[in-house]
């Protein structure tokens, strides 16, 4: 029987991040990932020659000294990953279609408050309350500062009020509670439901700096598979724990992987959704109200999503990277619900991606989706499903096409559609539940499953631990990280990289 | 909501979310050393009674304190009797 320290189940990012970093501090690390390659949300695919990303599009925390600046220190593969900053000036826009017009967001603080103000100048005490709210939260939250990082902090009021509420409570202008509650749309829970600490804390990152990365989400796999080498983790892909046995004393001596394999090891680590980590939990382990937590969260949004390119013989120059997000009304709870029957969200991010000296202008399009909205098709898998659901895939693709050619005129018949993919889609291909893009939903008084579960030596980390998105993902493995190397291995760690 | 009543709907908590049976559930029971929850099972509990009283627990120092049976009906209690003074 083989043995290891610690078995990370699931590569997505956190995983990654994860056997990294137990793998740096000299623990025999076995990587188990279900599907045939590693990188879950943040690999991406090629269809002629086009590079297009699944999950990972853009992040804040890049800039020198950033949150995922400082982590990808720490790992030691920050000169591996090239960030690629978009515009300063209109990094983030937004529409509106009702009142035809376009709001351009900058980064940069500073930058990002001159501008609300210029275009809401009626609204600068709300504005500096805001953001001097947001600034707060973040500042007393410890999971954001590496070297201070615990769980159980003790929750601030913010953890108790909804986004609408404190936004309600600064403002009255529509508009302006749309803009800053638009960023929902990356963390896709409605702003009745975030909490506004944890909006706060998605939201800082992306005010401060956005970034995709040169060559998308494979930068990350590649630098992690380089890393790997100089450490003792072994990665098995098409493997996943099947059964866990030899339970005493509240902790798993044996793991049965899907191959009827066995393994030991001291600690396993989850890094895959909630959900499926119950799956595999021996029921008469727990309790009824460990399960009943479990099983209510629910789904964050997901997105149907339109993968495109623009005419290599049509040129233009000032073609840059961003991200424009055009809304109906200015309703985002509507936008984000399930039950949202009108019109939808959607987010066009453009972006230029070379491959092998060739340069593509990629343009992909994103509505907010819900495995709702495809529930016909909900127990077919990929490449055998029927007619009609060939038929609302391209419906909805021909209406997201028909609303780029409004946003962009000048596309008009030059963008070629290479892929599509529904929520099915996203959840067959990255074994993500329900296609959701950010894992479980963060809702208000939630206790999201984070660290230690009902075995003592099996643990939970990933995007529905902490935080969603790139940088949540990772937060969480440093989290648990630092608890299984316990304090001052971590410390110890962290100063080589950081001072 | 009466004294009694937050005392049964608490025990309701122990009984189907813990399987605790009804003879141990006494006010002056220690949750860990005669209930057999551990640290761990906390959050659970907390999440039981939130869900149980419709209520969003949020003072994690008097979580933190809690010992007994007891404990739970006075923190649940506190926390009904503020909500209370909120609504009138």
């Amino acid at each position: 029987m083989q043995k290891y320290d610690d078995i990370v189940v699931g590569s997505g990012i956190s995983g990654l991040t994860m056997a990294l970093i137990l793998g740096m501090n000299g623990r025999k690390v076995l990587l188990l990932e279900k599907s045939p390659r590693i990188g879950g949300s943040v690999s991406r695919f090629y269809k002629k020659g086009v590079p297009f990303d699944t999950g990972f599009h853009f992040t804040g925390g890049l800039h020198k000294n950033g949150l995922l600046y400082d982590m990808l220190s720490v790992l030691g593969i920050r000169d591996l990953i090239q960030p690629v900053f978009l515009s300063e000036e209109n990094a983030n826009s937004f529409f509106f279609e009702p009142e035809g017009r376009l709001y351009e967001i900058p980064y940069g603080l500073e930058k990002l408050k001159k501008k609300f103000k210029d275009y809401f100048p009626g609204e600068v005490s709300a504005l500096d309350r805001y953001f001097e709210k947001v600034q707060q939260v973040c500042a007393n939250t410890p999971s954001m500062n590496l070297q201070a990082l615990t769980a159980l902090h003790s929750p601030m009021n913010e953890d108790f009020l909804s986004l609408d509420e404190v936004l309600n409570g600064l403002t009255g202008n529509p508009v302006l509670k749309a803009l800053l509650s638009g960023f929902a749309m990356c963390y896709g829970v409605m702003p009745k439901e975030i909490s506004f600490a944890n909006h706060s804390r998605m939201c800082l990152g992306l005010y401060e700096s956005v970034a995709r990365v040169k060559d998308g989400g494979e930068a990350f796999i590649k630098a992690f598979e380089a890393k790997f080498k100089s450490s003792d983790i072994e990665i098995r892909c098409g493997k996943y724990i099947a059964r866990l046995e030899d339970v005493y004393n509240k902790k798993v001596g044996r793991f049965i992987l899907n191959t009827g394999e066995e393994v030991t090891a001291e600690n396993c680590i989850f890094t895959i959704h909630p959900g499926e980590i119950l799956k595999v939990l021996p029921e008469q382990h727990l309790s009824k109200a460990f399960v009943d937590r479990v099983t209510s969260f629910e789904s964050s949004a997901g997105f149907f999503t339109v993968f495109a390119v623009l005419d290599e013989e049509y040129d233009e120059p000032d073609f840059n990277s961003n991200i424009l997000s055009i809304f109906p009304h200015t309703d985002v709870n509507q936008l984000l619900d399930p039950a949202n029957t009108g019109a939808s969200a959607l987010v066009i991010i453009k972006s230029i991606e070379e491959v092998k000296g060739k340069i593509y202008k990629t343009i992909n399009a994103f509505e907010p989706s819900f495995i709702e909205h495809v529930e016909n098709w909900k127990d077919s898998k990929t490449g055998r499903r029927s007619q009609s659901y060939g038929d609302y895939k391209e419906e909805r693709v021909e209406n997201i096409t028909g609303r780029i050619y409004n946003a962009f005129p000048r596309y008009k018949d030059r963008i070629k559609v290479i892929n599509s993919a529904s929520v099915l889609t996203f959840r067959d291909y990255l074994n993500s539940p329900d296609g959701s893009a950010y894992g479980v939903k963060q809702k208000i008084g939630q206790y999201n499953l984070i660290g230690k579960l009902p075995l003592r030596n099996l643990y939970a980390a990933g995007q529905s631990s902490l935080l969603p998105g790139i940088m949540g993902a990772m937060m969480s493995s440093f989290l648990v990280g630092r608890y299984i190397l316990e304090e001052e291995q971590y410390n110890k760690f962290l100063s080589k990289s950081l001072s | 909501m009466t004294e009694q009543e937050i005392i049964d709907k608490t025990n309701k908590v122990f009984e189907e979310s813990f399987e605790i049976e009804k003879d141990k559930l006494t006010p002056g029971a220690h949750i860990f050393t005669d209930l057999g929850l551990d640290s761990l099972d906390i959050v659970d509990l907390v999440v039981a009674l939130q869900k149980s009283f419709g209520v969003k627990i949020r003072n994690e120092e008097k979580v933190r304190n809690i010992r007994t049976l007891q404990d739970i009906y006075d923190f649940i209690s506190a926390i009904k009797n503020e909500d209370a003074g909120k609504s009138s």
